[in-house]
């Protein structure tokens, strides 16, 4: 799934690591999202977006076509 | 639902100390066989100590998905993947060679060896499956 992650990550100067303990999961999970190798959970995507401060669909792109927050 | 260890002691870690005290019970007690410990034994000690040797087996394999469970959504979901791809690699290996054995007359071996076969396979399938989708 197409993402916004290491852009706003990097904005925060946040390692993978980094991210990856305040979300709650590895770094290598933070690099199979970024390298869209995983589709995040809805609970892991709603944790990203507290994290970021932003909507879900400011941070991941919707597969299925545009939406309202876009 | 994202899983968050609290332990200081991380999956893996615990994977493989729980792999090395199943695997090192599962080769000693082999091992004693091999160089004839157990020549005596006279059923039904030898249906216990059949299961007694099967048991680190089992051990492994809850090492093995307690692992998946205490572990993220994707390492998880990696693992899971790489699992029933390996699981039906041996199934189709095993079920091919017991069909050789029944209309072939190919060399019998041992249902016991479906472990190793399992492992063998889940060596080949994992460089192959990198995504969770």
């Amino acid at each position: 799934m197409k993402n916004r992650l290491k852009m706003l990550r990097a904005e925060r100067n946040w390692t993978q690591d980094d991210l990856g303990k305040r979300v709650g999961v590895s770094r290598q999970a933070i690099n199979a999202l970024e390298t869209e190798k995983h589709d995040p959970s809805l609970d892991l995507a709603y944790r990203l977006s507290i994290e970021f401060g932003l909507p879900v669909e400011r941070i991941f792109e919707n597969p299925h076509g545009r939406s309202s927050e876009t | 639902m994202t899983t968050v260890t609290h332990s200081t002691t991380t999956p893996a870690r615990k994977y493989h100390i729980r792999t090395a005290l199943f695997m090192s019970g599962y080769v000693a007690v082999n091992l004693a066989a091999i160089l004839d410990a157990f020549d005596d034994m006279k059923s039904p000690a030898t249906w216990v100590f059949s299961l007694v040797v099967a048991a680190p087996v089992v051990g492994q394999i809850w090492a093995l998905l307690a692992w998946m469970r205490d572990s993220d959504e994707f390492v998880r979901g990696l693992a899971a993947k790489r699992f029933i791809a390996a699981a039906g690699l041996a199934m189709a290996i095993a079920s091919a060679w017991g069909f050789m054995e029944l209309y072939a007359d190919a060399p019998h071996i041992s249902a016991a060896m479906i472990y190793p076969l399992f492992w063998a396979a889940f060596g080949i399938v994992s460089p192959f499956i990198h995504t969770t989708r």
